[in-house]
């Protein structure tokens, strides 16, 4: 066999066995688990229902700094964050934040009472299908996500957070244009 | 030569037949990949003779690429054997997403899902490098895996209060914490029987209620409440209080979209068929394609005659 042609089969060969094995041995994934996961892509929008029975979405938000918190009026820690949730809707509706409570599978009737009960004014959706349970693989509730002006999931936070969390959590999302 | 023209197909049929009929265990065996290693050994070794033998360098060429290309396919179907990752079923919540990292990718389940009796399963798309598959009714092959629906049984699970207000679903030990969806995933034995059916479970936290959910096929329904008219398949519902504790006269079978009532709880269950993702190793699409051209590309070299200058 002459020498170019062997030297020719040789790096054939490499780059074969390069083709064949590169694939079978892929890193494992660093990508965490959970509502963190989410993080870098697109926030899902779903049509609810809010507390008036209107219908409404994330595409409604669009251009502003969402704060979508997941709970339910079974959730001790649910009550115990909903006070700094309406501070800091409070506090931040003027700068481009929008807060918005998100009641996984309860009835809108329930659902409404709770938050009256606590003085709640920022807006309640009804997640009948507990669909954004399920898209954001929260992994307890409250769950806490935090949407960038153009819709995309700029944190996530699994468990209740204390008002200096919030604004932190915001305070990146709110410096991007 | 004769050798060569039988051996070197042969190679290239035994892997393109893994990739035809994927998923057959025998591909992972030790034997079999054994013989596909000495199979390609000895297309090497038989083209030998007559690469020596050949007299123009157009001849030697072909000859020696379809060495070459059986080889690389051939190299490609013991990879896959010995190396690629046994078969896997995913199985996935509605709307979640499953990072793969055998596949080096993630699955997105969709969110809706399909009658159990009317509609084809949705398609569940995999996402790699930013390039998106959807995996329908169809096999499909990502280049080293074939990833095709395996459809199972679910059950969407609606819980209610005595009055009719819903409750929120969870499922502490589930995939999906705020699921209403019971994937069905683990068995369980049915005392004084042989029966194993899929069983799972779920938390009503509004109720201080867990729930445990066992599916019946139409036959084994009728057999369990002869009386009961029941038709098609149906889910037994067990309800115990937050500690697992049985609770009295709290057991129904409920039929398909019927609402049972059981202690203070309205359930109601909707059987639903939701495709898994099982996904098989087969040998590198690139890397047999490639052998399957070289081998070809040989054939055309060996065959091809130059005819001799025109004497003058």
């Amino acid at each position: 066999m002459n020498r170019g042609l062997a030297w020719l089969l040789a790096l054939a060969a490499l780059a074969v066995a390069a083709i064949v094995l590169v694939p079978l041995f892929v890193a494992p994934s660093s990508r965490p688990a959970g509502p963190e996961g989410l993080v870098g892509e697109p926030a899902p929008a779903f049509a609810l229902r809010d507390e008036r029975g209107e219908p409404t979405s994330l595409e409604r938000y669009r251009g502003k700094v969402v704060v979508m918190n997941l709970w339910a009026s079974w959730c001790p820690p649910c009550r115990a964050e909903m006070p700094d949730l309406q501070r800091l809707s409070a506090a931040y509706a003027t700068r481009g934040v929008a807060v918005v409570g998100v009641n996984e599978g309860e009835s809108p009737q329930r659902a409404l009472a709770f938050a009256r009960s606590l003085g709640i004014a920022f807006p309640i959706w009804i997640d009948t299908q507990q669909q954004y349970g399920r898209v954001l693989a929260a992994l307890g509730i409250p769950t806490t996500t935090i949407i960038d002006r153009h819709g995309i999931v700029a944190s996530a936070f699994d468990g209740p957070l204390t008002f200096d969390e919030m604004q932190k959590a915001v305070a990146g999302p709110l410096s991007r244009l | 030569m004769n050798a060569l023209l039988f051996l070197a197909p042969l190679t290239l049929a035994v892997v393109a037949g893994e990739i035809v009929f994927p998923g057959r265990n025998l591909y992972h065996y030790g034997w079999f990949n054994v013989l596909l290693a000495a199979l390609i050994v000895t297309t090497i070794l038989s083209a030998r003779a007559p690469f020596r033998a050949a007299r123009g360098a157009r001849t030697r060429l072909g000859i020696a690429a379809i060495a070459f290309g059986a080889a690389i396919a051939g190299f490609a179907g013991v990879a896959s054997g010995l190396l690629a990752p046994d078969s896997r079923t995913v199985v996935g919540a509605p709307g979640a997403k499953v990072r793969v990292d055998e596949l080096g990718g993630t699955l997105s389940f969709p969110l809706t899902i399909a009658g159990a009796n009317n509609g084809a399963a949705p398609d569940v798309v995999f996402t790699r490098s930013g390039r998106v598959t959807s995996i329908g009714a169809s096999a499909r092959n990502i280049g080293t895996f074939v990833l095709r629906q395996i459809p199972r049984d679910v059950v969407y699970v609606e819980a209610a209060d005595a009055h009719g207000a819903s409750l929120t679903v969870t499922q502490p030990n589930g995939a999906t914490f705020l699921s209403p969806v019971l994937l069905m995933q683990q068995r369980q034995k049915i005392p004084e029987t042989n029966l194993y059916l899929p069983f799972d479970a779920f938390a009503v936290p509004a109720a201080h209620r867990n729930v445990k959910a066992v599916l019946f096929t139409a036959q084994q329904a009728a057999m369990l409440h002869p009386t009961g008219g029941a038709q098609g398949q149906a889910v037994l519902f067990a309800v115990d209080d937050e500690d697992d504790r049985p609770l009295p006269n709290a057991i129904a079978l409920a039929k398909d979209g019927e609402v049972v009532r059981l202690d203070g709880l309205r359930l109601r269950a909707d059987l639903f068929s939701y495709p898994a993702i099982e996904f098989v190793a087969v040998p590198s699409l690139v890397a047999v394609a490639l052998g399957a051209l070289v081998v070809a590309g040989g054939f055309l070299l060996k065959s091809v005659r130059i005819a001799p200058a025109a004497e003058v």
